[in-house]
């Protein structure tokens, strides 16, 4: 498989603490790359390195054959990039940011019209082309720079947490697109995220905790490492229940606010027995499969984020709202 | 190449949908010409020309003194002000989005160079509504010297700003620096009054001043001095020497643009190791 990203040894460190502990991995051809790990893993860090917008201290990595700190201006012309922050100028029209961003990446003009329409209906801005981006929400203002990010057709598009604040809708569309994207143009994406869901999709996802790779690999692979499924349960007595727990089926036990999980083999027969059995009057009780938060929760010894627990495995309101 | 044209013309796009930016420059320059000026011409006119009506001063005109540098005043704030785009730029993120595409770091710092030049130029030919009001008569011929000087004089001040506001990061800070820096470098120029008579060590001061030689351009192209009687052009302090030698119109132009080349290389290699 061809590779896109070679990453070799790459650190950078601010005085004093590393932010990116040596950084060693690949990326193909095409995929979709999650990195995945809490805030201040060093996501963002690796991510403007790739884009040169940061010198590496040490290391180097290839995007679309072109070195990162030699080749700067032929790896900005091969990528797309997408930040935390807006970067649009307000003052200005949809239309005229888009313009200029044809422009900075030599978009041929015979071109310009199509795409901009093409990626304003993408992202339902067409009726907003000519207003001031001022007077945009801030869900348009993140459609409108995702939009701007696909102008140039670009072989990698880095997105940062590209999603944050989007609703819902919005976030399904982007995604559909995305996807029609990788299909359509082969492009590679490169994102970064604390969202389960969206890691879900990417076709690979690398881990990331404090500066370090802690796990690389497609997220059923990572998910089945972890195997099994997990059962969570509330009770009256959650200390006596643990305790039970641990004894009866040698599990380890994980606490939270609301009851208590551990991962056992063959869930679905075992529920029936547990409940029959169990002396401590239950609450609630529900199974589900392992998610990229059990996978962070095994390789770190705590959960991603508190509040963004998978909301895809029904039943789980009770560890959503946990830690809030 | 086009890389420079956008960045360029984002910021005369800018001017132009900023009214109350284009209102507000009328501002200081009325204030000066008209409130200062007016002001201080009965007073000026007597000191120089005295009660005699037959003495060559009597012609002194303080207004149409200040005019030439009024504009030399508006070039230059303006020019070196454009600049303070760049501080915003850096504090509302969309200098992100320019450094890391793939125009090179010094189109980016020409554009910008050139983007406060235009827009200078342009508030600079504003003044000349000022031109009904104070008896100065201006040709069409003068208008077309006056167009390459202001660029001359603007792009040199852009740079100046493009380099102040590559090694800060916030705006206030921006606008401190600018103002310590032109407030002298004004008052040393020859725009508010005739440098006549001062003191040795401020001599050398208004010598190595840009803005001496820039608004002496102006003065140049507006006052026409040649058609002058000598006491008159010496009271207005138009006989601008160095080294003891009058300096002419075509020296200006080599010390302002040799300055300005200094200036844009110099803030080119700075804006170049600007991190995004």
């Amino acid at each position: 498989m061809d590779t896109i990203i070679e990453v070799k040894g790459l650190k950078k460190y601010y005085k004093g603490t590393e932010a990116v502990k040596g950084l060693d991995l690949s990326v193909h051809k095409g995929e979709i790359f999650g990195f995945l790990g809490p805030n201040g893993a060093g996501k963002s860090t690796t991510i403007n390195m790739l884009s040169t917008i940061i010198k590496p201290s040490e290391g180097h990595a290839k995007i679309n054959g072109f070195d990162n700190v030699k080749e700067k201006n032929k790896v900005r012309a091969s990528i797309g990039l997408i930040f935390q922050a807006s970067t649009l100028d307000e003052k200005l029209t949809a239309n005229e940011n888009l313009k200029l961003h044809c422009k900075f990446y030599g978009v041929k003009k015979s071109l310009r019209e199509d795409r901009i329409q093409e990626v304003l209906e993408i992202v339902d801005l067409t009726d907003k082309r000519y207003k001031i981006v001022e007077t945009f929400s801030g869900g348009m203002k993140r459609r409108l720079e995702i939009a701007r990010g696909l102008l140039n057709y670009p072989k990698v598009l880095f997105l940062d947490e590209p999603t944050v604040g989007l609703d819902p809708q919005t976030r399904a569309h982007l995604w559909d697109y995305i996807l029609k994207l990788k299909e359509k143009a082969g492009i590679t994406i490169f994102l970064t995220t604390h969202s389960m869901e969206e890691a879900e999709i990417c076709d690979r996802v690398a881990i990331m905790d404090h500066g370090e790779l802690i796990a690389l690999d497609t997220p059923d692979q990572l998910k089945s490492k972890v195997g099994g499924d997990i059962i969570h349960v509330s009770t009256e007595a959650n200390q006596a229940a643990k305790a039970l727990i641990e004894e009866r089926y040698e599990a380890e036990v994980t606490e939270d606010g609301e009851g208590l999980s551990f991962r056992v083999e063959n869930g679905s027969k075992l529920l029936i027995d547990f409940v029959k059995q169990f002396d401590i009057p239950i609450k609630s009780v529900n199974l589900r499969r392992p998610t990229l938060n059990d996978v962070f929760l095994q390789l770190a010894g705590r959960e991603i984020r508190e509040e963004n627990v998978s909301t895809k495995t029904s039943g789980n309101r009770n560890l959503a709202r946990r830690g809030r | 190449m086009e890389g420079i044209l956008a960045i360029w013309q984002r910021d005369v796009i800018k001017f132009f949908r900023d009214r109350p930016r284009i209102l507000g420059s009328f501002a200081m320059p009325f204030m000066f010409l008209i409130l200062f000026g007016s002001g201080m011409s009965g007073a000026m006119s007597s000191m120089m020309g005295g009660a005699s009506p037959d003495s060559p001063l009597a012609d002194f005109d303080f207004v149409q003194f200040m005019f030439p540098g009024i504009i030399g005043l508006t070039v230059f704030t303006t020019a070196i002000f454009s600049s303070l785009s760049v501080v915003q730029d850096k504090e509302f993120g969309y200098m992100k989005e320019i450094l890391v595409s793939p125009i090179s770091r010094v189109s980016i710092a020409i554009g910008k160079v050139l983007g406060g030049s235009t827009v200078a130029v342009i508030q600079g030919l504003m003044m000349l509504v000022f031109v009904p009001f104070i008896g100065v008569s201006i040709s069409f011929l003068m208008i077309l010297k006056l167009i390459p000087v202001m660029f001359l004089v603007a792009f040199t001040l852009s740079s100046i700003g493009l380099l102040i506001a590559s090694t800060l990061k916030t705006s206030q800070g921006f606008q401190m620096v600018v103002q310590v820096l032109i407030f002298p470098m004004l008052f040393l120029s020859g725009a508010m009054f005739p440098l006549n008579g001062m003191p040795a060590w401020m001599n050398v001061l208004v010598k190595i001043n840009p803005l001496t030689y820039s608004v002496d351009m102006f003065k140049k192209v507006i006052l026409e001095p040649a058609n002058m009687a000598p006491a008159l052009r010496e009271a207005m302090g138009l006989n601008l020497t160095i080294f003891h030698q009058p300096i002419t119109f075509a020296g200006e132009i080599f010390v302002v643009a040799g300055l300005g080349v200094v200036f844009v290389v110099l803030a080119t290699m700075k804006f170049s190791t600007m991190e995004a």
